[in-house]
């Protein structure tokens, strides 16, 4: 009797010990694998999304003959976050502007990086190290025709035993010179997280 | 000897399981938090926050404190105008809140602080932040935002602030139900304390629960209106509005837009309750809106009491009880005066902290005493089991123990302001200064006001201490 709970006491300290310090390890996985870690916004979301939202773009009818003869001129407006979790929503519209490029239907221009051309073409009219006839000229740039935005919004609900969170993404295109908005779609998530009865 | 080696063993397993995976700190079981704190808000009252968070002290993530030296540590940071610090020990902090709400339903580790609880006192428990510290967290994180010029981020936290009152709203009612079924079980009630035990009343004073947080609202409204959503800002005003009906410039705002998004049955019942409302020409002006933090929140007082316990087998016996309490009635702050070149504007209440603190405890009060109930029942059985045992001595030495390790949880968030008030008004556009009148001293603010935009001014004033930060919205 007295060897038995001496062999189990020894035994869970063992698994105590052992759970309390593990040793830490470092592996390589599928970018792509479904990611559950926890509720929260997550890569899989992420994917989700700008897959079906320029899936949705460029299968609609209205972008077939938009971009028939021509590469439309578009730029990127910020995604609102209106959700409550900090979501890098400049990393949504970078996957979608990359994607929309990959298939060579659409052109883009970055404002977000407006200040850094008009710093380089300073520096190749006034640095004095360029060359003025093989300077690019200023004022040459092509204006976007199309502008893409959207909205990423989400409800939230729990209680004791599970949590429920929804998320609703919108994107539309709208031509800038017409204001019509050409296309729109909206992508829905819903993710349950129903809480463990026992743990530590 | 040979025969007691496995239950040594069995203790010393369970004595390092305890410590390796759940600490605290021994110093917590004997010097209550609120003197801890003590000097820290001492510093804090001076403005030095650098020397305040230096005496904070550092705990160990493992600490059953951890999360509550993040928040004080985070107020620190904010006070200090160390913004970007202030906004990542938040976040640690809110990491820890959410951990806790995600853990599962019957937790293992919980048995053994509980355990722990039982044969020292509730400060070997972890600390749960309540629903109004969570809705300060939120609060100040947005400011931090702000701050920084991230209005998204700020909205973020903003709407987190408001899913922690609402699930608050939603866990408020069974929880108290639970609370006071589960103290009847352990054969007393709420009513036995009365006599002994301060009843807080003028601390609470009109608050109706310990977590709908107006200031909170307040901000919310703000913040949604200077990102144009008027409909957003309006429900929030409304909200704000219905706990602190009296707050003149609250009725300015809900009449206000309620006129400007053409709200015709709300304008006119607020029309009735708060007098007619004549739109103003705001061209060319700004408005000005002050968020004025008053001071500092009380820390928790330990009360001792001897209070009759009944239970069937020892028939009924007075046990001595160490309970947390707020002491003494509120502080009465005069009005802060903002004088523009033209007029002179009062500063408003638009929370007390203190109140809602004091009320969350009173809400706590029947589940602290089911736990003391459990505890000195306990620790009377290890007392009369060791003077059987080791006679006068063990006897002695148990009570010596008990009188000492009888010490109530005073743990709470003490750096947070004792009271917020507002103020707001329409400034014409450009650079203007602002008199302040306060505490009998005369101070001043420079502000860039632009047109047609809200300017938020946040400015403290803990004892001699005045302090303030501008952004523009």
């Amino acid at each position: 009797m007295n060897k038995l709970a001496l062999v189990t006491t020894l035994g869970l300290t063992l698994v105590f010990a052992a759970g309390c310090a593990n040793k830490s390890v470092v592996r390589y996985g599928d970018a792509t694998a479904v990611e559950t870690t926890d509720i929260n916004f997550g890569s899989t979301d992420l994917q989700k999304v700008a897959a079906q939202m320029t899936d949705s773009l460029l299968l609609s009818p209205v972008v077939g003959t938009l971009t028939q003869n021509t590469r439309p001129v578009m730029f990127v407006e910020r995604l609102k976050n209106k959700t409550s979790e900090h979501i890098d929503t400049e990393s949504i519209t970078d996957s979608i502007s990359t994607k929309l490029l990959r298939s060579g239907k659409f052109r883009f221009v970055d404002m977000g990086r407006v200040e850094a051309a008009r710093e380089q073409l300073k520096f190749q009219h006034d640095g004095g190290m360029v060359d003025p006839n093989k300077a690019t000229q200023f004022g040459r740039q092509i204006g976007a025709q199309y502008m893409l935005y959207g909205n990423l919004s989400s409800i939230v609900k729990s209680n004791q035993d599970k949590s429920d969170v929804y998320y609703k993404f919108t994107l539309r295109l709208m031509d800038l010179e017409s204001g019509l908005v050409e296309w729109a779609d909206e992508t829905e998530i819903r993710k349950t997280k129903a809480k463990e009865s026992v743990g530590w | 000897m040979f025969k007691y080696l496995p239950k040594r063993i069995l203790v010393t397993a369970i004595i390092s399981v305890l410590s390796g995976c759940a600490t605290f700190q021994l110093t917590d079981l004997f010097q209550g938090y609120n003197s801890q704190m003590k000097p820290v808000k001492a510093a804090q009252r001076q403005g030095d926050f650098l020397k305040a968070q230096n005496l904070l002290g550092e705990r160990e993530q493992s600490n059953n404190t951890y999360v509550l030296s993040l928040l004080e540590r985070g107020r620190l940071q904010f006070l200090a105008a160390n913004w970007p610090a202030s906004q990542k020990t938040f976040a640690q902090a809110y990491v820890q809140v959410e951990n806790q709400r995600n853990k599962a339903k019957i937790q293992i580790s919980k048995g053994f602080e509980n355990l722990g609880a039982v044969v020292s006192n509730d400060n070997a428990t972890s600390y749960e932040v309540p629903y109004y510290e969570q809705g300060m967290l939120h609060s100040y994180q947005a400011l931090n935002y702000l701050f920084q010029h991230d209005l998204s981020g700020a909205l973020v936290e903003i709407r987190r602030a408001n899913l922690v009152q609402e699930n608050a709203l939603k866990a408020y009612k069974d929880e108290l139900y639970k609370a006071q079924n589960e103290l009847h079980n352990s054969g007393m009630s709420t009513d036995s304390l009365q006599g002994g035990y301060p009843s807080m009343v003028s601390a609470i004073g009109k608050v109706k629960n310990g977590f709908q947080n107006a200031f909170t609202f307040y901000l919310s409204g703000i913040l949604y209106e200077a990102s144009g959503e008027l409909n957003d800002a309006y429900i929030d005003y409304k909200r704000a509005i219905e706990i602190y009906p009296e707050n003149n410039y609250l009725q300015q705002d809900v009449l206000r837009l309620a006129t400007k998004l053409a709200m015709q049955d709300d304008l006119a019942s607020f029309q009735q309750r708060f007098g007619k409302y004549q739109a103003r020409d705001s061209k060319g002006q700004g408005q000005v809106v002050v968020l004025v933090e008053r001071d500092i929140i009380n820390s928790k007082q330990d009360v001792g009491l001897n209070l009759p316990v009944g239970r069937s087998n020892y028939g009924l016996k007075f046990f001595s009880f160490s309970l947390p309490v707020y002491e003494g009635a509120l502080t009465q702050h005069s009005k802060i005066s903002f004088k523009s070149t033209e007029q002179s504007y009062q500063s408003n209440e638009i929370v007390r902290i203190q109140s809602l603190a004091a009320k969350d405890l009173k809400d706590q009060l029947p589940s602290l005493l089911t736990r003391q109930v459990v505890r000195v029942v306990a620790k009377e059985q290890v007392r009369q089991k060791l003077s059987r045992e080791a006679g006068d001595v063990g006897n002695i030495l148990a009570s010596i123990y008990n009188i000492a390790s009888e010490k109530a949880d005073t743990r709470s968030w003490s750096t947070l302001p004792d009271q917020v008030d507002i103020v707001r008004m329409d400034l014409p556009a450009g650079k203007q200064v602002l008199q302040v009148q306060v505490n009998g001293q005369q101070k001043h603010i420079e502000v860039d006001v632009q047109p047609n935009r809200i300017t938020l001014i946040n400015y403290s004033a803990i004892g001699s201490y005045t302090s303030y930060q501008v952004i523009n919205l």
